[in-house]
């Protein structure tokens, strides 16, 4: 839970969520297009690189916590590289082998897929999920499905505080000492943390409904910087990174 | 556990937005007639996205000593409707994607068509089949859970499998590979979903029976009457 919390905070603190998404979403989806679409190496490894020097310096994540919210992805692709590396075989009972071509498919596959995860880093880290959503709106996405996106991320916060403490308490209690307490509190938190959501969705619904609320719930956006230095300087690196990668291959 | 961030080729990427989109713009075209014609199920829409969110949030203990998390599709499916959760599972899995670190942008459509579409379809049936078959509304939640969840990681194994056949064995190799893995902790998992639903809708009938009702998934006592 810890590091869905940190990348949250890291993207409210950080220096760049003044940016204007057009500037932040250029730069960020420009090197997940090249992580996914250049050759690892170089162009994988050079994305993961520069996504680094990024996140911990004008964005201002700091390793602490760089570490805190990339452990989860990093061992989902392990998982998923290590499986890709193993080849399976039937000649007489199943058979287990690591070759050549597994290993060179595997290693691509990990820096490709650590490249695109610190990429999506960038933007995931200074931008909120709320500034996202009024980008969507201004991409005339139908209010009432940014309407539910919003609500929900509302809702969700809330309920993820809600887990945090219902989990301390069934814990002081002893209720993950074995599996049958742990399923047990389990599922007696999913029940309290449904009936939590429900009332609060109730309540907002008067709520809201004493305020004449039909269709939307607009609310005043903060002027954000857009700067067209930065946007050259975003293209020009995605222009750099992506000739050199494709000179490497030419030249070897 | 989803397709992580970068992991699928570039085709096979972009190929899943193009399966997925229809689904997600039919359910969002289902979402919006519903918010226009009952307001107040808005609401109700964003609780139960919110649940699915933070249901992925809570690991459950599974047999090999790790943990993993529940999808909680086949809840809003027999709830909403399997075009609906298209569209609610599209905003889950971008939330997780961005909030959790789990799944990924390239990989949504991919993760969109195993949850969001294949899961609560299959979930769907499982109830509709059961309530033809008369049996009892605790036994349809329960198999219309585990059966979502696991036909959720059937078909990422698949997706996984068609992106890295395997070098000896081909793609079916690489189909039991990727399905032995997930085995370990997806079914113990899809079980303990399946309870963990029974007690959730028991809830529910107690506390929104009206709001089931309008639904439809509980029959309104005019129609019982008639």
């Amino acid at each position: 839970m810890a590091h869905g919390l940190a990348l949250d905070h890291a993207a409210w603190a950080s220096p760049w969520r003044e940016r204007s998404l057009r500037d932040k979403g250029v730069l960020s989806l420009g090197l997940l297009g090249s992580a996914l679409a250049l050759p690892p190496i170089p162009g994988g490894a050079a994305v993961a690189l520069i996504s680094v020097v990024l996140l911990v310096g004008p964005i201002k994540v700091g390793w602490g916590r760089l570490v805190r919210v990339v452990w989860l992805p990093v061992v989902s692709i392990a998982i998923g590289v290590a499986t890709v590396a193993v080849s399976v075989g039937w000649s007489s009972g199943p058979t287990f082998a690591i070759t050549p071509e597994g290993l060179r498919t595997a290693r691509d596959l990990a820096v490709r897929s650590l490249a695109a995860t610190l990429a999506l880093f960038t933007l995931a880290c200074s931008t909120p999920m709320i500034d996202l959503l009024t980008g969507l709106r201004k991409l005339r996405v139908p209010d009432p499905l940014i309407e539910i996106a919003s609500l929900i991320y509302r809702f969700a916060f809330g309920l993820i505080e809600n887990v945090g403490e219902i989990r301390r308490a069934q814990e002081g209690r002893l209720g993950y000492v074995d599996r049958r307490a742990a399923m047990r509190s389990t599922s007696m938190a999913m029940s309290v943390l449904f009936l939590r959501v429900w009332e609060r969705a109730r309540r907002l619904d008067v709520g809201l409904a004493g305020r004449g609320y039909e269709d939307s719930l607009r609310t005043l956006e903060p002027p954000r910087i857009r700067s067209t230095a930065f946007l050259v300087g975003s293209l020009v690196l995605l222009a750099v990174l992506i000739g050199t990668s494709v000179m490497w291959g030419v030249l070897r | 556990m989803h397709i992580a961030e970068g992991f699928l080729p570039v085709g096979h990427a972009v190929a899943w937005f193009v399966v997925s989109t229809p689904f997600v713009v039919h359910g969002a075209r289902a979402v919006i007639k519903e918010s226009k014609e009952h307001p107040e199920s808005r609401l109700l829409l964003a609780a139960a996205g919110a649940f699915t969110f933070v249901l992925s949030s809570i690991k459950l203990p599974s047999v090999t000593g790790s943990s993993s998390h529940p999808t909680g599709t086949g809840l809003g499916a027999i709830l909403f409707r399997p075009p609906i959760m298209a569209f609610m599972a599209t905003v889950v899995l971008l939330f997780q994607a961005l909030l959790l670190a789990h799944g990924g942008l390239t990989t949504l459509g991919a993760n969109v068509f195993s949850m969001g579409i294949a899961g609560p379809w299959v979930g769907y049936w499982v109830w509709k089949l059961n309530a033809k078959l008369g049996w009892s509304r605790d036994v349809g939640v329960f198999f219309a859970m585990a059966l979502a969840d696991l036909s959720t990681y059937l078909v990422t194994s698949f997706q996984l499998a068609l992106a890295f056949p395997d070098p000896v064995s081909g793609i079916a190799g690489s189909v039991v590979k990727f399905l032995g893995v997930f085995a370990l902790s997806q079914v113990p998992l899809a079980i303990a979903e399946g309870i963990l639903g029974v007690l959730v809708f028991r809830i529910l009938t107690d506390v929104a029976k009206p709001e089931l009702q309008r639904l439809g998934v509980l029959r309104s006592p005019e129609k019982v009457a008639a």
